[in-house]
């Protein structure tokens, strides 16, 4: 047993998958003891809220400490952001149409394109097969570019409670900058929010979790029942195994999915549990691990060691439990990490239908798949709902699938490099 | 032909048997809770529908399609009865649609996408394996990662990625549907090349998963041919190498086909919600608004539909390999 | 004397393992085989039987490599030969190799005449359908089995019937030296009684013109073979005729080899049963002195520090041993 533990181990392929499965638990159990906060709080006013650290602009203008800093491409910076490529050559295309020749024109020197745009622009023009929708652009793009040369500060204003009218209470000038640790406010959201609003990375921790769970309990149960049925099929034989082997060509050929489906329906939102949902998935995925372990059985149960305990009047069980399991023992294995990952999938899909867990309570993998599809995430290019999530389900796969070819060429020399 | 007819007889009793188990699990399932199963549904669909009289109809209908007042096997009767004559009840989410209406339109995407999809990717997927078994070197090294990779990707994650890498970010290619939205499916050219152009996306999901699947099972395969004793005692007897390998492969082959007909029912699942992703019009698509708006009529007919593609399928690749196993049909003639 | 059709001259191969070390699993083996004449190589399982059957052969593949000597065959000599030159004229039709448990030899998707077409064609690609399967059903009759054979897939053959189809398969060509690599093993003893006829048979027919027969049985080689070799840890360590090696071995091992195993012989019937003691040296280390030295219940001190020769005792005879002869015979004596 050592000797075949210290041969997995030096199996690359096993490590790496079992490393990257092992990290993937221990952040899974780890993060929630140093983030604290509650995985389904709906923090997002508003949908899909792109990843990054977000500081509360109140703070900051309230801030007793404004610093004042002099970076040389802080307005080149602010101008750009402003004014986007797209609008230079719109303004470009404008000035050529009003006579200027293109060599005039330099899109990159914000000051000059300025100029020239102030000198030349005219609302009240009419190019040639300009319609109107292009017309108000301009008119917009100009009204935004007031100003935008100015370096004078932004004021602040509060009603004075007693006459109503506004009073300046500060200026923030364009040179002020806020250092973000002491701002009473700041919260770091790296994947951003999803539809309702959601810390995106404490809710992916907290449904890989349990994603994993419902994996474990129902790759177990999908074990234990193809285990046995594999054994007493392949051992006893005859009409158990006949019958035994009926059923399971019944359950592949009906496609799993299916059957969950209407399980899961059937069973009705309110008793959709987490367990229950994996107790469901265990029932219908056992058919790889019978059939695997009965094919193991049968090229077993006539060696020798096998007919000397029978001969010496060992009751089926003991002989199944002594000298038929040990050997098989590898394949247990390779069987519950693919059940496993089989369950995992199995629980994803489900609940990208929405047939899994109660959306309620707790958050799986495929569920924040689910929300993301059917707010249309994907289209809308909000990446941080699915893509991590996508890869977590795959990287999970990932590292159970090397872990699993990792075991089969230590178990299998001849598949070996 | 004779020896096949016992092998075929087998097989078609096998199809029929389970044709039925398929049907009564069909009906049993929904039926296994407790009260009336009428009711419960439609209280459970109710709240979404607004129009009264709709609702009527649908409770009736449905009473009368269930048979809730007469015993089990009268109302499997009905239930089977209704179902050859293709009369799956109306639509709860599409009503007045009737269900075999609206399965009928996505089906057929469905098959036109996955059917090719499969073939594709498996034969693509086990061509690439017995190469990599075969030349060892640098191609296996390099195929046996990105198969790993791509087989534990599910295949609606690898619909995600695609989506996202050749849809979104380089729009080469439309992220959803399956013909323009603003096409109205008919037989022009126009229409057609819509089609192909959304068509790419889903299929390549497919079969870029596929392949690494089978790309793996076919490598070990055809590893465990090669080392066999036969191509040892081959070679001791002079026989060319080109000519075992034709063997081989051959001997190889087998028990993927075999792999390919127990793993259909997987396959199908997974390419069902790829075609979700992308908004395909297939019934991937049903099932998700069939789930969506509780519609409990829809969603069993389709899982019935689902099951019966699978099935058909499932036989005819088990004939298949009656054909091409020469031990099959040895194995009968003896008799 | 006759003719000797396969000479082999300190033939010396080795393996290498996954972790790039020799290990030489046929060292420095020496051994004659004349036409009509047919030799018995005996030892227990890993001692080197098989491999030199294989590197007899003249073909090599990773991870079994050749390192020197020679092999002549018929006058030709085929040690460095090219390996497709090998394949194509030498495989086959010098020499042939019926390997162990032949049942797994034979590809289960081909019936067996198609596989006999693809034997022939590799050699003569102008032989035809009609022409070949005149020459099978000729081949295979002889040496009694059914023709139907030929149309049957391997599957639908018991497993003697499979033994001696491959028999049958080897000496298609007509090679001069057939190899049988444990023939008889897995077999039960009435199969592997009609096997032996079966492969005594093939001489006096003249399907072949000699035979090598490989075992860990050395009583049975006196049924079979008129010259027998005993092989361990990848040398000979004794060379006799059959009667003498299963009567009067001189080797410490022959002698063990023999008393290890029940024979109805008459003349052997109360030879006590023995088991050799401990295992095979690590051939990927061997040990300096005598090989058999850690079994051996005659070492001395001397054994264990020089390698030992072969010295000769007589006309064909051999052994691997620093005891003279008569010092050997006196103490198996004792051991009866």
């Amino acid at each position: 047993m050592k000797h075949t533990l210290r041969q997995v181990f030096r199996s690359g392929k096993f490590v790496v998958g079992f490393s990257i499965f092992v990290a993937i638990m221990l952040i899974v159990i780890i993060y929630p003891l140093v983030v604290r906060y509650p995985p389904l709080e709906i923090i997002g006013q508003g949908t899909f809220f792109p990843p990054g650290i977000y500081v509360n602009v109140y703070d900051s203008i309230g801030s007793s400490t404004l610093y004042t800093l002099k970076l040389d491409d802080a307005s080149a910076k602010r101008i750009a952001s402003k004014l986007k490529e797209e609008d230079r050559l719109a303004i470009k295309e404008w000035l050529v149409g009003s006579g200027l020749l293109e060599s005039e024109i330099d899109t990159t020197d914000t000051q000059k394109l300025l100029e020239q745009w102030v000198n030349h622009y005219d609302p009240k023009k009419k190019s040639p097969g300009m319609t109107n929708a292009q017309r108000n652009y301009y008119i917009r793009l100009d009204a935004s570019l007031d100003g935008i040369l100015s370096t004078e500060g932004a004021i602040i204003a509060a009603k004075n409670p007693d006459t109503g009218a506004l009073e300046e209470k500060g200026i923030i000038k364009q040179s002020d900058y806020v250092n973000v640790s002491q701002a009473a406010n700041v919260r770091v959201l790296p994947l951003g929010t999803d539809n309702f609003g959601r810390d995106v990375l404490t809710e992916l921790v907290k449904a890989t979790g349990v994603s994993l769970l419902i994996g474990f309990v129902a790759g177990t149960i999908a074990t234990l029942i193809g285990l046995s049925l594999g054994l007493l099929s392949g051992y006893v034989g005859g009409l158990m195994d006949d019958g035994i082997m009926f059923i399971t060509n019944l359950f592949t050929v009906i496609p799993s999915i299916v059957l969950l489906i209407l399980i899961s329906f059937s069973i009705g939102q309110e008793h959709r549990g987490a367990v229950t949902i994996a107790v469901v998935i265990g029932f219908t995925s056992w058919v790889w691990t019978t059939r695997a372990v009965r094919a193991q059985v049968i090229s077993l149960r006539n060696r020798d060691h096998v007919n000397l305990s029978k001969l010496s009047g060992h009751s089926i069980f003991h002989i199944i439990l002594a000298d038929i399991l040990p050997y098989i023992a590898s394949y247990v294995v390779m069987a519950l990490i693919l059940q496993i990952s089989v369950a995992i999938l199995a629980e994803a899909g489900l609940s990208i239908l929405g047939l899994g867990p109660r959306t309620t309570e707790v958050p799986t993998l495929g569920l924040m798949l689910n929300w993301a599809f059917i707010y249309q995430a994907q289209i809308l290019g909000k990446w941080w709902a699915y893509i991590p999530v996508i890869t977590i389900i795959a990287l999970i796969s990932f590292s159970l699938n090397l872990m699993n070819t990792g075991l089969d060429q230590v178990f299998n020399p001849a598949l070996r490099e | 032909m004779k020896g096949y007819v016992r092998y075929f007889g087998g097989k078609m009793g096998w199809f029929l048997i389970t044709l039925l188990a398929a049907f009564i699990l069909n009906f049993t399932l929904p039926r296994l809770m407790p009260g009336d199963p009428v009711a419960a549904i439609i209280s459970r669909v109710a709240q979404g529908m607004s129009d009264a009289t709709g609702v009527q109809a649908i409770y009736e209908q449905y009473t009368e399609l269930f048979g809730t007042n007469l015993p089990m096997h009268e109302q499997f009767f009905l239930y089977m009865r209704n179902v050859a004559r293709g009369d799956f009840g109306f639509s709860f989410s599409q009503y007045p649609r009737t269900v075999a209406d609206v399965i009928a339109s996505s089906l057929w995407w469905t098959v036109i996408l996955q059917l090719p999809a499969i073939l594709v990717g498996w034969l693509i997927g086990n061509f690439l394996g017995a190469l990599a078994a075969y030349r060892k070197k640098g191609f296996d090294k390099v195929l046996m990662p990105a198969s790993i990779f791509a087989s534990g990707l599910p295949a609606f994650g690898m619909a995600v990625y695609l989506l996202v890498v050749f849809a979104v970010t380089l729009e080469w290619l439309p992220t959803s549907g399956g013909y323009g939205f603003d096409m109205i499916p008919n037989l022009s050219w126009e229409f057609i090349w819509s089609v192909i152009v959304h068509y790419q996306l889903p299929f390549w999901s497919i079969v870029l998963v596929l392949i690494g699947g089978q790309a793996i099972g076919m490598r070990s395969m055809a590893i465990y041919e090669l080392n066999a004793d036969y191509v040892k005692y081959a070679r001791f007897m002079g026989i060319k190498d080109r000519k075992i390998l034709r063997y081989v492969f051959r001997n190889a082959v087998l028990p993927q086909v075999t792999g390919l007909a127990l793993a259909i029912g997987t396959l199908v699942g997974g390419a069902l919600v790829a075609e979700i992703i992308f908004s395909y019009p297939g019934l991937g698509t049903t099932i998700l608004t069939a789930v969506l708006g509780k519609d409990y009529p829809l969603i069993s007919a389709t899982a019935l539909i689902i099951t019966l593609m699978v099935l058909i399928a499932t036989f005819i690749i088990e004939i298949l390999y009656g054909f091409i196993d020469p031990r099959i049909k040895a194995a009968q003639i003896e008799d | 004397m006759s003719n000797v059709i396969l000479e082999v001259t300190d033939l010396t191969t080795k393996y290498i393992t996954r972790f790039r070390e020799d290990v030489y699993a046929v060292d420095h083996v020496s051994l004659q085989v004349e036409e009509g004449k047919s030799l018995g190589i005996a030892g227990e399982s890993g001692c080197g039987k098989s491999t030199l059957a294989l590197s007899l052969m003249g073909y090599y593949f990773p991870p079994l490599h050749y390192t020197c000597g020679e092999i002549i065959i018929d006058g030709r000599n085929i040690s460095g030969m090219d390996p497709d030159d090998v394949r194509k004229s030498i495989l086959g039709t010098e020499i042939s190799y019926i390997p162990q448990s032949a049942m797994n030899a034979l590809n289960p998707t081909q019936k067996i005449i198609h596989f006999i077409e693809d034997v022939i064609q590799a050699h003569d690609p102008y032989q035809t359908k009609k022409e070949i399967y005149d020459l099978a059903r000729g081949c295979f009759e002889t040496l009694g089995l059914p023709a139907e054979v030929l149309q049957k897939y391997p599957v639908e053959l018991s497993g003697g019937m499979k033994q001696r189809t491959v028999i049958a398969v080897s000496v298609i060509l007509f090679p001069q030296v057939l190899i049988a690599d444990e023939p008889s093993s897995a077999l039960d003893v009435t199969t592997q009684k009609m096997v032996i006829k079966m492969l005594k048979n093939l001489m006096e027919e003249g399907f072949i013109k000699s035979m090598i027969f490989i075992t860990h049985e050395l009583p049975l080689l006196y049924n079979v073979t008129d010259d027998i070799m005993v092989m361990y840890a990848g040398q000979i360590v004794e060379k006799a005729s059959a009667k003498e090696a299963v009567f009067d071995p001189l080797h410490p091992y022959s002698k063990g080899l023999m008393g290890s195993i029940i024979v109805p012989e008459s003349g052997l019937r109360d030879v006590k049963l023995t088991a050799i003691a401990g295992v095979p040296p690590n051939l990927k280390d061997p040990p300096v002195g005598c090989r058999f030295a850690g079994r051996c219940k005659y070492v001395r001190a001397e054994c264990l520090v020089t390698s030992v020769p072969l010295y000769d005792a007589g006309p064909g005879r051999a052994y691997r041993c620093i005891l003279p002869e008569e010092i050997l015979r006196e103490a198996h004596k004792h051991d009866r």
